[in-house]
């Protein structure tokens, strides 16, 4: 009551804002609880829901998005767990609080994943997902608990046993009588153009940032004009672009690549352009005294480079690299426009279904695939800004 | 530089043998000229104390020395070795050539230990067994072997100084530069680093000490160096430097500062 007074009810204009937003909040809060649970019919993404997370991938293959989620699920646990004990070591020996992370308070950490999840298990029509989807919970949990085991000086391997499950995941997908590329869909086409995407782009984008400070006027010009270019160009005109003009680049012997390497190219030059002004700016926030002792110490300038400039600067952009990473994860519904079958595109064909067609379910199944993106963009974000406090980014 | 001034600062002190030579040296800043042909010669186990009011190109001068700034006109030859734009010949006198900075620039994402030992390991290839070793009798030596598992921002920055002083000191350097090293401090940490820095004096280092505090330099310094507007004004002995100072611009900055 007394919170209510002084927060709520302090000014008599206060008092009356109070009352018509609680309406509104209140309202909206009514319909939308009515729609969920009332009006909207969820058959059509119950009924879709596979082809809404894999596309068409053979039905009979199934075994293997699964196999490549838990591969996933475990790589991305162990990178957790040990980036997550060095960053907490970090903060400590900086006597920075640590914010102590437990299976207590995962819930209240991870709730829009978790929320998620239950939505999903809520669609499933049989019981097998709903084990499965909790064994990989399980292993991914275990994964993190084992990561942050890892003796301390293996821990900057971390970001490998990322790539290599990322590596394995697409292995285990297509090996071996599986699905290429092209036979992808759905939300599994989205992670992995994400993934993909950031995970080559990063390297490129370091590389383009290094030039732009580079000595030589000709490397520094060609850094500009790339970055200033494809910064300044739609993602999606270049990933039509793509589509259209990789084939004519080519020498006619070559077969032109897959419609999905293709949309990959265009987001990765893309990504890269805007990683390397994320760069640029981290490796202008380390000090020149920084660069200059480590000269006074006559350390070479590849040496300087390596150990003192890039991880201060890589540590302070660790919030952009996350923001951006999540910014692409949704321009992956770009995909739409050129026709790829990611889960925006799948969740449009429902539509059109002949049991659904005509019926303006685009209201039911859009809100959905923006819930799913939503709460895994909320969650990644949460959990970065925690990192950042324990690394200490912004204190000296 | 009149004749009298340039045989007091071109006469090494020490042991006589000439480590530092610096012969006709200027350097510009676009229009501004920061040093006006500077004519110095540091002897082998010499204290040379730098002061002067700032602006006076102090800094600039022995920032010179490792080439942290470029000159633009006359000669510096460290150690036999001439600086120029080869790159190995800077490499060389770098290695040879400890520097001591206002900001103390320990890396932040290290151990004070790593901190130390980073250039031993990388520059001189050695162990990491051999450059842990030494690190922590040098750590000894400024008296903080405790601090070495922990980072710089937990120090003070008294503390702080002394590691870069040892950090510095573990490239087994023949001369060591100091920038103004405790105008940054705290007044109440100011004597634990002087004292370190007594310490590495009467171990025979050879030092170029640009500073603020004239208790060192009356104390320590084989001659003192006073410059103004870019240029050398004059050149003596701690003793000669304070009782019986030649120069009006001398007279005038000592009246202001003591």
């Amino acid at each position: 009551m007394r919170w209510a007074r002084a927060n709520l009810f302090n000014s008599p204009l206060n008092g009356v804002l109070t009352v018509v937003f609680g309406g509104f909040l209140a309202w909206a809060a009514y319909r939308m609880a009515t729609f969920v649970f009332v009006s909207a019919d969820w058959e059509i993404v119950r009924r879709n829901l596979t082809l809404l997370m894999v596309g068409r991938f053979d039905r009979d293959q199934l075994w293997r998005p699964w196999a490549a989620l838990l591969i996933l699920a475990v790589s991305i646990g162990l990178t957790a767990g040990m980036v997550g004990a060095a960053a907490a070591d970090v903060a400590r020996q900086r006597g920075l609080p640590v914010a102590k992370g437990s299976l207590r308070s995962a819930p209240r950490r991870f709730w829009p994943l978790i929320l998620l999840i239950v939505v999903l298990v809520a669609f499933t029509r049989t019981v097998a997902p709903t084990f499965l989807i909790l064994g990989v919970l399980v292993a991914g949990g275990v994964a993190v608990v084992a990561g942050q085991r890892v003796p301390a000086r293996l821990r900057r391997f971390g970001w490998i046993v990322f790539v290599l499950g990322f590596v394995g995941a697409i292995v285990v997908l297509w090996a071996g009588g599986g699905v290429p590329w092209d036979g992808w869909g759905g939300l599994h086409l989205n992670i992995f153009i994400a993934f993909a995407g950031i995970i080559l782009a990063f390297p490129l984008g370091l590389l383009v940032a290094l030039a732009r400070r580079s000595s030589l006027p000709v490397v520094r010009v060609v850094s500009v004009v790339y970055i200033e270019f494809f910064r300044g160009v739609p993602l999606i005109s270049l990933l039509i672009m793509a589509q259209l003009m990789i084939g004519f680049l080519l020498p006619p012997s070559m077969d032109p690549p897959s419609l999905v390497v293709r949309a990959l190219i265009a987001i990765v030059i893309f990504e890269s352009a805007y990683i390397a002004e994320i760069v640029r700016g981290g490796l202008q926030a380390v000090p020149r005294g920084q660069v200059e002792a480590a000269q006074a110490l006559g350390m070479s300038q590849f040496s300087i480079a390596r150990r003192i400039v890039l991880p201060q600067a890589l540590r302070a952009v660790i919030p952009a690299m996350v923001g951006q990473f999540i910014s692409l994860f949704q321009d992956t519904t770009l995909l739409y426009a050129i026709s790829l079958f990611d889960v925006l595109t799948v969740s449009d064909t429902t539509t059109s279904q002949d049991a659904f067609v005509g019926r303006g379910l685009q209201a039911v199944v859009l809100p959905c695939v923006a819930f799913l993106f939503w709460a895994v963009s909320y969650s990644m974000s949460r959990e970065s800004r925690r990192l950042e406090t324990r690394l200490g980014v912004g204190v000296r | 530089m009149s004749d009298v001034l340039i045989s007091a600062a071109t006469v090494p002190g020490g042991t006589g043998e000439p480590v530092i030579v610096l012969e006709g040296v200027q350097k510009f800043f676009g229009e501004f000229q920061a040093l006006r042909d500077i004519e110095l010669v540091v002897g082998r186990q010499e204290v040379v104390v730098v002061i002067g009011p700032s602006g006076s190109g102090k800094s600039t001068l022995i920032r010179c020395i490792n080439r942290l700034e470029a000159h633009d006109r006359g000669r510096i030859v460290v150690d036999g070795t001439e600086l120029g734009d080869d790159l190995r010949n800077i490499q060389t006198i770098r290695r040879e050539t400890g520097m001591v900075f206002q900001s103390f620039n320990l890396f932040p994402h290290m151990t004070i230990l790593e901190n130390i030992t980073l250039a031993p390991r990388q520059v001189r290839r050695q162990s990491k067994a051999d450059a842990e070793a030494s690190a922590m009798e040098l750590l000894e030596r400024v008296k903080i072997p405790e601090q070495a598992h922990k980072y710089p921002g937990q120090l003070s920055g008294g503390q702080q100084q002394r590691v870069a002083i040892a950090r510095a000191l573990a490239m087994q350097p023949k001369v060591m530069l100091f920038d103004e090293p405790t105008s940054a401090l705290d007044p109440e940490m100011v004597a634990e680093v002087l004292d370190a820095m007594k310490e590495l004096a009467r171990s025979g280092m050879t030092m170029i000490v640009v500073t603020h505090e004239m208790g060192f330099a009356r104390e320590v310094a084989d001659r003192v160096v006073f410059m103004a507007d870019g240029q050398i004004v004059e050149v003596g002995t701690a003793e000669h430097f304070f009782e019986t100072p030649q120069e009006e611009r001398t007279k005038l900055f000592l009246s202001q500062i003591l």
